[in-house]
């Protein structure tokens, strides 16, 4: 199958990482007074979540610096040439990792999900997809 | 050809070099879960904080097992909670005292903490530690302590060293007794049939609060898990 041309890579990974940024600045904002995001579904989840102490790293919110990830990832995709395939690799890399751990934390140690939690890990994940394939397919190539 | 055979060599550099980008990317993984993990606080038996402010947020409001308040109080708020919880820790520091300080520190109410342990075999231990310590006074001053000085959901660490720790804090006189009636059959029968009663009234998380009063249709109403003291007070404004 024929991986998708470079230009159409970098239109998805613009447009999600955008989203990511708009989903992680929902929850920072739901936070910031101490309140959690809005579950669609109810049942708690993300005030459990947002209560937890998982919820900040080094006295950072997780969402904070999730808008930061976020941000970076969607100047890798502007970014044309090796330099933003690389980029775009590593920090998809580092985002789908955490992502892993924030969702086991979810649901193992938390013990409750947060949907919007779950939309980020998703959204990290088709980004890291992205910037995988643009990363194999195109590094090397004339930009 | 020769451009071939160049490009082919650049694009086996840039390989390697995403190769030790990918290395990178994993070794700053490792360090976000490593600054995680060592950035959550509480739960540490060796330094249970906060006792004396405890102490004096409490004193001068009558206590009888898990009840805080007047005996007397027509409106009773009854909090169904998990020690482990964090958003009842959440509650317990944020909500609760606004609640104390207007409607059960004057008589209008009391409020009563039944233990609803969802989260593991631990949240029963706290439970019966709580009820033994109310059984001697200061069940109130244990939950809030325990609150206080809460650790990571699940972690392991409610352990006989940090409820002992707390139980102390809290100013439980007879340790022994203490000990003896935490792991008591009667005890463990009582977090059981309170988990029971949370099941029956069909609540699903913690915390959940039920109002009971004399203008309470069917003398009962539960409130589920309200988002301000300001509706706590309404509800019990409502009851009485």
């Amino acid at each position: 199958m024929q991986a998708p041309a470079e230009g159409t890579l970098r239109t998805i990974a613009t447009f999600v990482a955008t989203l990511g940024a708009g989903v992680a600045t929902y929850i920072a904002i739901a936070e910031a007074d101490g309140g959690a995001p809005a579950c669609f579904a109810g049942g708690g989840g993300c005030e459990t979540v947002a209560a937890s102490s998982h919820s900040e790293l080094a006295g950072i919110g997780v969402a904070v610096i999730g808008i930061g990830g976020y941000l970076l990832l969607l100047g890798a995709a502007l970014l044309r040439g090796d330099a933003g395939r690389l980029a775009g690799f590593g920090l998809a890399l580092v985002g789908f990792g955490f992502s892993v751990y924030l969702t086991y934390l979810e649901l193992f140690v938390i013990d409750a999900i947060c949907q919007w939690c779950v939309a980020s890990a998703a959204l990290m994940t088709v980004l890291f997809t992205v910037n995988a394939l643009r990363m194999v397919r195109y590094v090397g190539a004339e930009p | 050809m020769s451009t071939g055979g160049v490009d082919q060599e650049r694009r086996q550099r840039l390989i390697k070099l995403a190769s030790a980008t990918a290395f990178l990317a994993i070794v700053v993984i490792a360090v976000l879960i490593v600054v995680s993990q060592s950035g959550s606080d509480g739960g540490d038996a060796s330094s249970v904080e906060g006792a004396a402010e405890i102490r004096k947020d409490l004193s001068g409001i009558p206590q009888r097992g898990l009840v805080l308040g007047d005996p007397g109080a027509k409106v009773k708020l009854i909090e169904f909670g998990d020690l482990q919880c964090p958003v009842c820790k959440g509650y317990a520091e944020e909500i609760l005292p606004e609640v104390i300080g207007s409607k059960v520190r004057n008589g209008e109410a009391r409020l009563e903490f039944r233990n609803f342990t969802i989260i593991n075999e631990e949240s029963i231990d706290a439970a019966a530690a709580a009820i033994a310590a109310g059984e001697q006074g200061r069940g109130w001053d244990f939950i809030e302590l325990f609150y206080k000085n809460q650790g990571i959901e699940a972690s392991g660490y409610v352990t006989d060293e940090f409820l002992t720790a707390i139980a102390e804090g809290a100013g439980v006189e007879d340790i022994e007794r203490w000990n003896a009636s935490r792991q008591s059959g009667r005890t463990l029968a009582k977090v059981e049939a309170e988990t029971s009663e949370a099941g029956d009234l069909g609540l699903s998380g913690t915390p959940s609060f039920v109002v009971e009063g004399p203008l309470v249709d069917g003398g009962k109403r539960v409130l589920g898990t309200p988002g301000s003291a300001g509706e706590l007070e309404d509800a019990i404004e409502g009851a009485g």
